[in-house]
């Protein structure tokens, strides 16, 4: 890519942009499943809304880059969330116990009444909501108010966080067959209504921090908390807030993982998801060490995870054997981002100006 | 009562090693008062034959975690030694050449993965991730389905029973077997004794002691006094790599057999343990020996949930994650103490600040442990009304002797059910003239199908799911509340097989769930009488 290069003052800040090198990783994903997977690009238009396996890649991502969203806010404070794989399991297991309830009573009959439900569509998703926004609060009030380290801190609801998913459920998969409810992940409207619910929170959050002084606020503590506690920001309350809404995020995407496949099992949504959102805000060049971030390059992260998983299956490679190849991009993206790399290509572009390299 | 504060002062460092040791020893005593089952010696030895693997991997968790990085791997790692050392040893490999083979493979990859902390300055956090999800990921290259270990040297390791001296007369006198421990808990044990002394008494542990803590100001120190900072984290993460695949070993040791899906979460229980022995996770101050006591309260816990019967197993995991918060908290405040002792002008109001953290802290705490208590005792409560047998764990024992009986009288399928949430024990006779028997003891049933179905059922079963091959193998666990325990016998073709197997579980081989499947539609039900 640095072959086609000419020294001009817009090549510059091309590469200087935060999202050239998600979008380049993007690129090379799509380019490698358009020269390899035949029939990936086709988009199909069944009774007016739109398939394929590009549509796919934004449906299956919607929960990754839902959790990407609180994510990157958690990382911008110098923070990270290990809980949320396990905050979306007991959003799943609240919205799953209360359409269907008879888990509780130690016996499973089959509800295929799609019609019913025991609590109305809102009180479902509102309490579901609220539930995990109070797990967000609690992983705030231990990272902001009991300094623990935030690592440790949401470490603790990771472990617990899915013992208190299936003592919700009882430990049973609880069927869900209320139809309304699995149109948040099934649904469509030309596009799959669970890429609006992601349009729109991020529309809300992006408007939030870059409209609203928040946004700096919560840089200004990742890169230094001591002197924005200093310059007069309140950098307990905006830790605490940034938890809070990872919590939420987390909860939608619990709703929408749940819906998706019709179960709220306790055991598996969500598993190892948060390592995705983690490398999707770190693919997106948010730095662990907090500082400036990125909502954008983010979701872009996402899409690039979400790429490499569509395309594998595309390919046949097995569920469990693409945690590998996950892996050796992860590598890939560690070395592009190292010093060394950096170092390298800088090098390359300031001494050999002009000269074709 | 000075006296006392004087020795806490003193000692403080040793105080949450010590909380936990005698939080261990008071559950288990706790536990022994109320269960009578766990007076017996053998589940006191239980509880390091089912940990061993943790103490291993524990022992080099701790160390990395003093360096103040931490290692996700370890789970992939165990799960990837105990499929590629089955893989290796169903195709012929010398098991010693194999045990050696896994520890170098655990080496190296330890090893990688500390030289892209140390060279390219990656987030221990995302280098060990990507090094989980490799060694979790190339399981299934290696093999889709659970490999079994059927080799001598393997089986003598695993399951010598090594007797305890002084408790083998006593126990013998009172009537029960002697208690014994398996080689990998003395492995154990002689890798913690050399790296308790390693790190009190080497320049090597002296150095890894400086490297931690302090958010990484430490390090820096330790650099500029000429410590080697990068040999030594180098060698950390490297002999962590190779306590995973020594704990991988001793873990398919003991189950036998090699899965990718094996030890899931490992690595928070690890994390845990570790925790909870006393070890900070910024780095710099613990111990290997708390790690020991870490281990052993998560092992207590899990014997009390088991023998306690009407708690599910999920009661593990909340109960860890809240006494690791609990460990967590009185760290978090006795760091704060240090430095805030260091503040020379700590003035009232920090003082008082810090009290207000403190009584938050055990506030939470007790908060915590109350919810848990009185959800626990509302909950065996309700369970205790509603299904009173269902309260005391089953007893599970497969009557191999009955079965074989069976067969002798001409069934060609004998098979027991055994647990469940009504707590059942019936045993099934399937005869090739299409007569099926079933009996719990007290009620006895009889159905009638043709001979048949019973054929396509044995050839189904013998050849679609292999019943006579290596692929299908005794499994057995503690089943949980709403599993059953099952033991199918086998005659057919000249040829006799019994295995038996637990719902519910990964260990279970595919085929035998699908010849439950095929056994299960034929089977009369046993109505009890009221």
């Amino acid at each position: 890519m640095k072959k086609n290069m000419k020294p001009s003052f817009t090549w510059r800040t091309i590469t200087e942009s935060r999202l050239f090198f998600p979008l380049l990783a993007l690129s090379l994903i799509l380019l490698f499943d358009f020269i390899f997977i035949p029939g990936f690009f086709t988009i199909e238009n069944r009774d007016g809304n739109l398939h394929g396996s590009l549509i796919d890649i934004f449906r299956n991502g919607s929960t990754v880059m839902l959790l990407a969203i609180g994510m990157t806010l958690v990382i911008a404070t110098g923070g990270v969330d290990l809980s949320v794989g396990a905050v979306m399991a007991i959003a799943a297991s609240v919205a799953g116990i209360l359409m269907n309830p008879s888990a509780l009573k130690n016996e499973v009959f089959f509800v295929t009444d799609p019609t019913y439900t025991f609590q109305p569509l809102w009180v479902v998703i509102i309490s579901a909501l609220l539930i995990a926004i109070l797990c967000g609060l609690w992983n705030g009030f231990l990272v902001a108010y009991m300094r623990i380290q935030p690592m440790v801190a949401t470490l603790i609801l990771m472990i617990s966080g899915r013992g208190i998913a299936q003592l919700i459920t009882n430990g049973l998969r609880v069927q869900i067959t209320y139809r309304p409810y699995s149109f948040i992940g099934q649904g469509w409207i030309i596009l799959p209504f669970s890429l609006y619910i992601v349009a729109i929170v991020l529309a809300i959050t992006w408007f939030m921090t870059r409209k609203t002084a928040i946004g700096m606020f919560i840089e200004s503590v990742g890169t230094n908390f001591r002197s924005s506690f200093f310059s007069g920001i309140d950098e307990k309350k905006i830790k605490l807030l940034v938890y809070t809404f990872c919590g939420f995020c987390a909860g939608i995407a619990g709703l929408v993982a749940s819906s998706n496949i019709k179960t709220s099992d306790a055991n598996n949504i969500g598993l190892t998801t948060e390592l995705d959102a983690i490398l999707a805000v770190v693919i997106g060049g948010t730095s662990m060490a907090g500082g400036r971030f990125s909502l954008v390059a983010s979701m872009v992260g996402a899409l690039v995870m979400q790429a490499i998983t569509q395309s594998m299956y595309a390919i046949g490679v097995p569920a469990f054997a693409l945690q590998a190849i996950k892996a050796v991009v992860v590598i890939l993206v560690i070395i592009l981002f190292s010093e060394q790399v950096r170092g390298f290509i800088r090098g390359i572009s300031t001494s050999k100006k002009g000269v074709k390299s | 009562m000075k006296r006392v504060g004087e020795f806490f002062a003193k000692n403080r460092h040793f105080i949450p090693l010590m909380s936990t040791a005698l939080l261990a020893l008071t559950a288990y005593g706790i536990g022994a008062y109320l269960f009578v089952g766990m007076r017996n010696p053998q589940v006191f030895f239980n509880l390091f034959r089912n940990t061993s693997w943790l103490l291993i991997s524990g022992i080099g968790m701790t160390l990395v975690i003093l360096t103040g990085g931490i290692d996700l791997s370890v789970s992939g790692v165990v799960a990837l030694t105990t499929v590629s050392s089955a893989v290796l040893l169903r195709d012929g490999m010398n098991p010693w050449l194999v045990i050696a083979l896994m520890l170098l493979m655990g080496m190296s990859l330890g090893a990688i993965m500390g030289g892209f902390i140390i060279k390219l300055k990656v987030q221990p956090f995302i280098a060990t991730l990507a090094g989980m999800w490799f060694a979790r990921g190339m399981c299934f290259f290696i093999s889709d389905d659970a490999v079994q270990i059927d080799n001598y040297i393997f089986h003598i390791l695993g399951k010598t029973k090594i007797l305890i001296p002084g408790l083998m007369e006593l126990s013998l006198s009172q009537g029960k077997s002697a208690p014994y421990i398996t080689i990998p808990v003395v492995v154990a044990f002689l890798l913690l004794l050399v790296m308790i002394y390693v790190t009190q008494y080497t320049s090597f542990g002296r150095t890894v002691y400086a490297i931690g803590g302090n958010e990484g100001r430490n390090e820096q120190s330790a650099r500029l006094m000429g410590l080697p900072v990068d040999r030594t984290k180098f060698l950390v993460y490297t002999f962590n790599g190779f306590c995973s695949a020594l704990a991988g070993l001793s873990f398919c040791l003991f189950v036998e057999s090699g899965h990718g899906l094996y030890a899931p979460g490992f690595e928070l229980d690890v994390i845990a343990s570790v925790v909870m022995g006393g070890t900070m996770l910024t780095g710099g101050s613990g111990y290997v020996f708390g790690t020991f006591f870490g281990v052993l309260v998560l092992a207590v816990t899990q014997a009390l949930i088991q023998f306690i019967g009407s708690l599910s197993s999920w009661w593990t995991k909340i109960v860890i994650g809240a006494l690791t918060l609990i460990f967590i908290g009185v760290q978090t405040v006795l760091a704060n103490r240090k430095s805030g002792r260091q503040n020379a002008e700590a003035t009232v109001g920090a003082v008082a600040k810090r009290r207000t953290q403190l009584r938050l802290a055990l506030g939470a705490g007790v908060l915590l442990v109350v919810v848990v208590a009185g959800v626990s005792i509302s909950r065996s409560g309700s369970v205790a009304s509603v299904d009173t047998s269902a309260s005391a764990p089953c007893v599970v024992e497969f009557r191999k002797a009955d079965a074989d009986n069976l067969i002798q009288g001409g069934a060609v399928m004998a098979y027991q059910r055994v647990a469940g949430p009504q707590c059942v024990d019936e045993l099934y006779a399937i005869y090739p003239d299409g007569r099926i028997t079933g009996t719990d003891g007290v009620n006895t049933v009889e159905k009638q199908v043709s001979p048949d179905e019973i054929e396509e059922m044995l050839v189904a079963i013998s050849v679609e799911h292999a019943w006579f091959t290596n692929e299908i193998y005794d499994t057995y666990l503690t089943p949980c509340r709403q599993c059953f325990a099952h033991y199918i016998l086998i005659s057919y073709n000249g040829q006799e097989k019994g295995a038996t197997g637990t719902d519910g579980t990964t260990a279970m081989p595919p085929g035998y769930a699908f010849a439950l499947a095929e056994i299960r539609p034929l089977l009369p039900e046993i109505t009890s009488a009221p």
